[in-house]
C-alpha cells in the first residue's frame, strides 16, 4: 500500500504515487529555475505541465488511475532538461544548461540516453573573475552567495585568525582545479540543486542507510549467533 | 571522439533550421513536431523544444493557433509568420553557401 497524491496538471487531477510526485515537481522546479530569465517563463511551464500531463494520460486507462515512480522517471526521461532560453547560447547562461553533456537535447534518443541526471556543480577556481587565484568567485559561485560576501569573510578571517588564514587560501588555491574552458566555468557554475532534490537525495540516503543498517544488524546477530549460540 | 559527439554542436545549432523547415511544411503541434523529429540526427525533447519554439515565437519567425483536439485538451498549432519564411529561406541560402564552399575547399 502506497501514498498518492492528487495534482492538477493543464487543468486536470492526476493521482501519484509517493515519489512518482517528487520527481515531477523536482523537474518543474528546476524547470523554473533554468526559466528564471525567460521573458516567457510561465507559458512555456505551462506547455511543459501540460506534456507531462499527456504523457501522464498514456499511463492511464480505465484500470489504473495512479501514475507510478517508475513512469514518472520515465516521463521526466522523456521530457529531457529544459534549456534556458532555447537558444544556441545556452551554454553562456548563468543558469548553466550548457554544462557539458546536458545541453545535448538534439542528440538522437536511441545514441546514449541522456538520463535526467542532475548535473553536480563542480567546485572550482574561477582564476577569470577572481582579484588573485578566483579561490573567492569559486566558492561564490558554488554556494550562489555574492563574491564580495566571501570576500568580506574571508579579509575578516585573516584578521581573526592572525594572518593563519592565509595558508587556508594558499591550500585552496592549491587544491581547487582551476575553470577556464567554458564547459569547466558551466560546470563551476553547474545546476544547483533544488531545495526538493537535496531532500530527495537526503531521504535516499537515509533509506540506504538505514537498509544498510539493518541488514548490518543481522549479520552481527548471526555472527553472535554462530560464535556463542551454536554450543547450546 | 565518435563521429556523432564531434557534430553535437553543429547539430544543435541546426535544431532550430529542422524546426523551421518542419513547420514550413504543415502547421504542426509539438507532439508531431517531435515525431517528425525523432529518428533524425535532430531528435530532441520537450525540455529543449518549448523554449525554443517561444524563442523563435519572440523573434517573430513561428507563431501558433489553438485547435480543438478530439482526445485532450486545445493543442497550439505551430506555424511559420512571413518573416520565418524569409528567415527559413535566407538559412537555406546560408546552408547551400556553406556547403557549396566545403565542396570546393578540397578541389
Amino acid at each position: 500500500m502506497r501514498k498518492v497524491t492528487l495534482v492538477s496538471l493543464g487543468g486536470n487531477t492526476y493521482q501519484l504515487e509517493d515519489g512518482a510526485h517528487e520527481a515531477l515537481a523536482a523537474y518543474l522546479d528546476r524547470a523554473a529555475r533554468v526559466l528564471a530569465a525567460n521573458p516567457d517563463r510561465a507559458e512555456i511551464l505551462a506547455d511543459l505541465e501540460q506534456a507531462i500531463a499527456d504523457k501522464c494520460d498514456s499511463f492511464l486507462g480505465k484500470h489504473k488511475n495512479v501514475i507510478l515512480a517508475a513512469e514518472a522517471a520515465q516521463i521526466v526521461r522523456e521530457m529531457g532538461p529544459v534549456q534556458g532560453n532555447g537558444s544556441e547560447d545556452a551554454a553562456s547562461q548563468t543558469a548553466g544548461p550548457g554544462a557539458p553533456g546536458y545541453a545535448s537535447g538534439t542528440e538522437p534518443a536511441g545514441a546514449g540516453t541522456h538520463a535526467e541526471l542532475p548535473r553536480r556543480r563542480r567546485l572550482m577556481r574561477l582564476p577569470e573573475e577572481g582579484m588573485m587565484g578566483g579561490v573567492c568567485s569559486g566558492i561564490a559561485a558554488y554556494f550562489d552567495f555574492d563574491v564580495v560576501w566571501v570576500r568580506l569573510a574571508f579579509v575578516l578571517m585573516l584578521f581573526v585568525t592572525g594572518g593563519a588564514w592565509l595558508v587556508v587560501w594558499l591550500a585552496m588555491l592549491i587544491v581547487m582545479p582551476a575553470a577556464r574552458t567554458p564547459e569547466q566555468i558551466a560546470s563551476a557554475r553547474g545546476e544547483a540543486l533544488s531545495a526538493r532534490e537535496v531532500m530527495d537525495m537526503a531521504k535516499r540516503k537515509s533509506a540506504d542507510l538505514g537498509k544498510a543498517a539493518a541488514s548490518g544488524l543481522r549479520d552481527a546477530q548471526r555472527n553472535l549467533r554462530e560464535t556463542f549460540g551454536s554450543g547450546s | 571522439m565518435s563521429f556523432s559527439e564531434k557534430f553535437v554542436a553543429v547539430r544543435k545549432g541546426l535544431l532550430e533550421f529542422a524546426v523551421l523547415r518542419a513547420i514550413a511544411g504543415e502547421t504542426l503541434y509539438v507532439a508531431d513536431l517531435l515525431k517528425r523529429l525523432s529518428g533524425t540526427e535532430f531528435a530532441t525533447q520537450e525540455g529543449t523544444l518549448y523554449p525554443l519554439l517561444s524563442r523563435l515565437r519572440r523573434e517573430s519567425l513561428v507563431d501558433y493557433e489553438w485547435r480543438e483536439s478530439d482526445v485532450g485538451p486545445p493543442r497550439k498549432y505551430y506555424r511559420l509568420t512571413e518573416s520565418g519564411k524569409q528567415a527559413l529561406s535566407e538559412l537555406q541560402g546560408y546552408w547551400n553557401h556553406l556547403t557549396h564552399t566545403l565542396d570546393r575547399i578540397g578541389n
